[in-house]
């Protein structure tokens, strides 16, 4: 019997006016829906501003991947600041340096490319949390 | 205090990720943003507030601001509130649409038919509050005001995945770097009313400036006399032809 892969925690940037931020969410929902269902949980950045005590309590509790849409790196610095573990810190720019022919445009509506570019970025954090069975220590970039 | 950027309303959205309710928040500010009010609404993420700088936190002193949330924990009316300032005014989308007696929106990635009517009629009802606050009749707005002028010689702080930024200066008081908010606002307003770089008008501009920013009681003096001579450099500047 496989064991229960430890619960992640994904929390996405929650920019709303470009399109890298809508790249960072639309990678989230891959990765919580398609890709890792089981084994991740998307949680709302937002949550994390208010301090709400079930996401504070889920953010100490289990390692989190945060997608970021900006060098200002919201989602990383607020779950550092809300004590919890960022096991894995991921920049869409980063890896739309590395996937130049993935161009993403659109805000409300991502393009073809933005599209891929989220799969790509949700393939690449899902490959990477297939490593973490053994618990996490420490962060690290995709 | 909506003055200072050319009457604009802030929207400062939940974007709660986890349900349709907050991805119907989010699309109706953009709506607004980008659609129904373009010229008198700004955004900034509600997260700035804690990851950002002084500029972002500074946000809601700089504008009135609408927040709308997609359920009743109200994230973004709190968080802006206990990190920023008060909203002028909130919505929230669940609320809305048992008032409206819509269909509860489905489909946080991709909303269902009810959720695209939700956003219609959330951004409707935002457009409406962004009317009230700025004391304007509903449907009675100038299709496209000039904005204000850019402000000179500010270094404006790094916009991230919202779009925006208040700008945000660096200057030596006392041999540290302060960063001080909205001083380029500031000088634009008081010069547009007349006032001059003599000792009436430096007096003025420095007790606007210590609205929006934090000013340690044991070093007002140097910030006064930093801020008075920033503000006769920027009067200076805007004489040149």
């Amino acid at each position: 019997m496989t064991p229960t892969p430890p619960t992640v925690v994904v929390v996405p940037c929650s920019g709303i006016g470009k399109t890298f931020g809508t790249v960072s969410r639309e990678a989230a929902y891959e990765l919580c829906e398609e890709l890792r269902p089981k084994s991740t949980r998307l949680m709302a950045m937002a949550k994390l501003v208010l301090g709400e005590p079930a996401a504070q309590d889920l953010i100490t509790r289990h390692p989190a991947v945060t997608i970021d849409g900006c060098k200002q790196m919201c989602a990383s610095k607020m779950v550092k600041q809300s004590g919890g573990t960022v096991a894995r810190e991921v920049a869409v720019l980063d890896v739309f340096r590395r996937h130049k022919n993935l161009k993403p445009e659109g805000i409300a509506e991502l393009n073809e490319g933005g599209r891929k570019l989220a799969r790509v970025l949700a393939e690449e954090v899902a490959e990477s949390l297939d490593g973490m069975g053994q618990g996490v220590k420490g962060g690290g970039h995709v | 205090m909506s003055e200072l950027l050319g009457q604009k309303v802030g929207i400062v959205a939940c974007s709660g990720e986890e349900l349709a309710e907050g991805t119907v928040a989010r699309l109706a500010a953009l709506k607004v943003l980008n659609e129904l009010r373009p010229r008198e609404t700004v955004t900034i993420c509600l997260p700035l507030f804690l990851a950002g700088g002084a500029g972002d936190r500074a946000f809601a002193r700089v504008h009135p601001t609408i927040t709308v949330d997609g359920c009743d924990l109200r994230c973004a009316a709190h968080g802006t509130e206990r990190y920023s300032s008060k909203p002028a005014a909130s919505l929230v989308v669940n609320e809305l649409v048992a008032e409206c007696g819509l269909e509860r929106p489905e489909g946080r990635r991709r909303l269902n038919a009810a959720g695209q009517k939700a956003v219609e009629v959330t951004a409707e009802r935002l457009a409406r509050m962004v009317d009230q606050v700025l004391g304007k009749k509903a449907g009675t707005l100038p299709p496209a005001e000039a904005s204000a002028s850019e402000p000179h010689g500010e270094e404006r702080e790094v916009t991230c995945s919202c779009g925006s930024g208040v700008p945000v200066t660096k200057l030596e008081i006392g041999g540290k770097p302060v960063e001080l908010v909205a001083l380029p606002l500031i000088f634009q307003k008081f010069v547009g009313l007349g006032r001059k770089p003599d000792e009436a008008g430096a007096r003025e501009v420095f007790e606007t400036v210590k609205i929006y920013n934090a000013v340690p009681a044991e070093a007002e003096d140097s910030y006064r006399e930093a801020v008075g001579r920033e503000f006769a450099a920027y009067c200076q500047k805007e004489q040149k032809p």
